[in-house]
């Protein structure tokens, strides 16, 4: 069985994706030097972040152009784990922040 | 309804080369995983830290960000780069690949040459693994372990592609392994995306 081997669509979307990913890059640095609210601030860059993640897997990664269990493969255990820690943990260590400010 | 034995077959796509990747890429990709929980795990760990700490420093006043941003821009080209190298591999002009890895190795060596004077600069200001001038202690142990295990991979990354590229000018190499190194190199410019953000920039 032949390989399948990089992008269908040729290097064009490579260029594009790093096209994204600096300007994505240079909007973040600009909110940082903005005075804006800290959670508006935190939205932003995260999902910035997470938007740079995603183009790089889906486009670098190739993963957007693999069979589908494979993405789901790579997908599901580091996005669980990451919910884990972030969302379910994370939580925690405020609780106890507060707790040693009292 | 339980699939069919077809079915199964058809969404395995199995034998030697299973979901139409090849035995390698799959390796491969179970590696990038276990080593996205390692990075997740320190990552998770630095949050907890992070949010429990009442003296955490601000970053705009230790770090030169302007060579932070330069060193995102570089490793985030050398990324594109290495996408074009693996483009490459079936044109019948070898030379080009070479010169997307070469590319590459450059951005990469570049990236390591920023971070050792980083390194250098936060040293020599009193940073160490236990201690700093800036606030709470944890926050230099973090900078060391986060951008230390990566630096380690960018250094790993380097040296496979230096000798990838030796090998492929020989004709040694095949297209797969390119690919592979590829999919490695990307890997780590993705960690960067996440350390360049919870670190440097929350």
């Amino acid at each position: 069985m032949v390989m399948k081997l990089g992008s269908p669509h040729g290097s064009r979307v490579y260029w594009v994706t790093w096209g994204a990913l600096l300007a994505l890059t240079v909007v973040m640095f600009l909110v940082d030097g903005l005075s804006m609210p800290r959670l508006a601030f935190l939205a932003f860059v995260l999902s910035a972040m997470l938007a740079k993640a995603s183009l790089i897997g889906a486009h670098f990664m190739h993963l957007r152009f693999e069979r589908r269990p494979l993405a789901l493969m790579v997908l599901v255990g580091l996005l669980l784990t990451g919910t884990v820690l972030f969302v379910l943990i994370a939580p925690d260590a405020v609780r106890i922040a507060a707790m040693n400010h009292r | 309804m339980p699939e069919t034995a077809e079915q199964t077959l058809d969404r395995w796509s199995g034998g030697v080369c299973p979901f139409e990747a090849g035995w390698r890429k799959v390796m491969m990709w179970i590696f990038i995983i276990t080593d996205g929980l390692l990075f997740a795990g320190f990552l998770g760990s630095y949050g907890y830290a992070r949010l429990m700490s009442a003296r955490w420093p601000d970053q705009a006043a230790v770090f030169d960000l302007r060579l932070i941003a330069l060193m995102t821009f570089v490793l985030i080209s050398s990324s594109a780069t290495m996408a074009s190298a693996v483009g490459a591999v079936h044109n019948p002009r070898r030379s080009s690949t070479l010169r997307w890895l070469l590319f590459t190795i450059l951005g990469g060596a570049a990236f390591l040459g920023m971070q050792a004077y980083e390194w250098t600069h936060l040293i020599g200001a009193g940073a160490r693994l236990d201690g700093n001038p800036w606030g709470d202690p944890l926050f230099a142990s973090y900078f060391f372990v986060l951008t230390g295990f990566h630096g380690t991979h960018v250094l790993i990354g380097v040296i496979v592609l230096t000798a990838l590229a030796v090998r492929w000018r020989q004709h040694l190499a095949s297209a797969a392994g390119v690919e592979l190194a590829g999919l490695y190199w990307h890997f780590v410019d993705l960690v960067w995306v996440f350390i360049f953000t919870l670190f440097y920039l929350v």
